[in-house]
């Protein structure tokens, strides 16, 4: 899956329209990156990448970037 | 002196046993005299419960209550070396929390099958005549979620509401044959449930804040939902069928 794909991913979780994230865009300045966010997020990567996320490393994201690294590596 | 909750030698059926609400319920009841069943789906935990219990003649089986179609042999074997039941409570429960839009017809099922499919098929068996002595009691394990509304809590709550609205209907038609069930309704419990809330908003944070300004006695302990679910698994609660009686330091009156 390119980063690409991922990132449409992403985008069609939180309901954002196309386009809007890249790889550097910084979380904390996607307004729809809340709490119900985060929580798709969790199921995204549980669901999709056999990721089990925690609060710690959810936490730890900055950009989108970060985001796709985890996906890459599972 | 006079025990209102004496259940000695009650034949009682805990299930989901293993842990939480249901474990302390399970070691609540046999400390009243109760004979125990434990199920639960975990071996090891189960087993583990039983070594916690007071007095003698308990048992312990695991199984998966959302394979509905096993239920009946679970209880038909249960009831044969056991002998037929005074009880039964339904502690089995996912806490499932997830946003609307990842709430895909599986996972609904999933949530259902063990919330409220399972509890459901256990009441059906259970209620058949031959497995239960006169007087049997049946208490399931809701949730003030029925009685809430939260983000991310559609599938979970929604469960809890048919327990709720089930137990009305079936206490009616239940009452012919002399047997009484209830649900109770735990606000915030201080279970793995809430660990995992805290870990994820953190102690101080607003929502944890916000939980118990509203829930103003403060976080359940199990023993406190125990508490409430021995009385109502009880004789002292015959004139009791078809209610969800809230057990939630305030959460649903204000």
């Amino acid at each position: 899956m390119t980063d690409q794909e991922k990132i449409a991913m992403l985008e069609e979780t939180w309901e954002l329209d196309e386009g809007t994230l890249t790889a550097d865009t910084v979380l904390a300045d996607v307004d729809e990156y809340d709490s119900m966010a985060k929580l798709s997020l969790i199921v995204l990567m549980d669901d999709e990448f056999g990721v089990k996320l925690t609060g710690d490393v959810i936490k730890g994201f900055e950009t989108v970037a970060d985001i796709l690294k985890l996906m890459e590596n599972a | 002196m006079y025990n209102l909750i004496d259940l000695t030698d009650r034949r009682i059926l805990v299930v989901g046993a293993s842990s939480g609400i249901g474990k302390k319920t399970a070691i609540t009841l046999s400390n009243l005299g109760a004979k125990l069943v434990l199920v639960a789906i975990d071996e090891e935990q189960v087993m583990q419960a039983l070594t916690e219990l007071s007095g003698d003649g308990h048992a312990a089986y695991y199984a998966d209550v959302s394979k509905l179609d096993a239920i009946e042999g679970l209880i038909k074997g249960i009831v044969e070396k056991h002998g037929p039941l005074d009880g039964m409570v339904y502690s089995a429960g996912l806490g499932t929390a997830l946003p609307l839009m990842q709430s895909k017809p599986e996972k609904v099922l999933n949530t259902f099958n063990v919330n409220f499919f399972g509890f459901f098929e256990m009441v059906r068996q259970v209620a058949r005549k031959g497995r239960f002595n006169p007087g049997l009691r049946i208490v399931g394990v809701s949730s003030c979620a029925s009685l809430r509304g939260d983000k991310s809590k559609s599938i979970y709550s929604s469960s809890k509401s048919a327990m709720d609205s089930a137990v009305r209907c079936m206490a009616k038609e239940l009452a012919e044959k002399e047997i009484c069930i209830n649900t109770v309704a735990p606000a915030m419990t201080a279970t793995e449930l809430y660990a995992k809330f805290v870990e994820k908003y953190g102690e101080d944070s607003d929502t944890n804040r916000e939980l118990t300004s509203r829930q103003y006695l403060g976080i359940a302990q199990t023993q406190d939902i125990a508490n409430a679910i021995a009385f109502l698994i009880s004789p002292a609660a015959r004139f009791i069928t078809g209610i969800t009686m809230p057990v939630d330091g305030g959460l649903t009156t204000c």
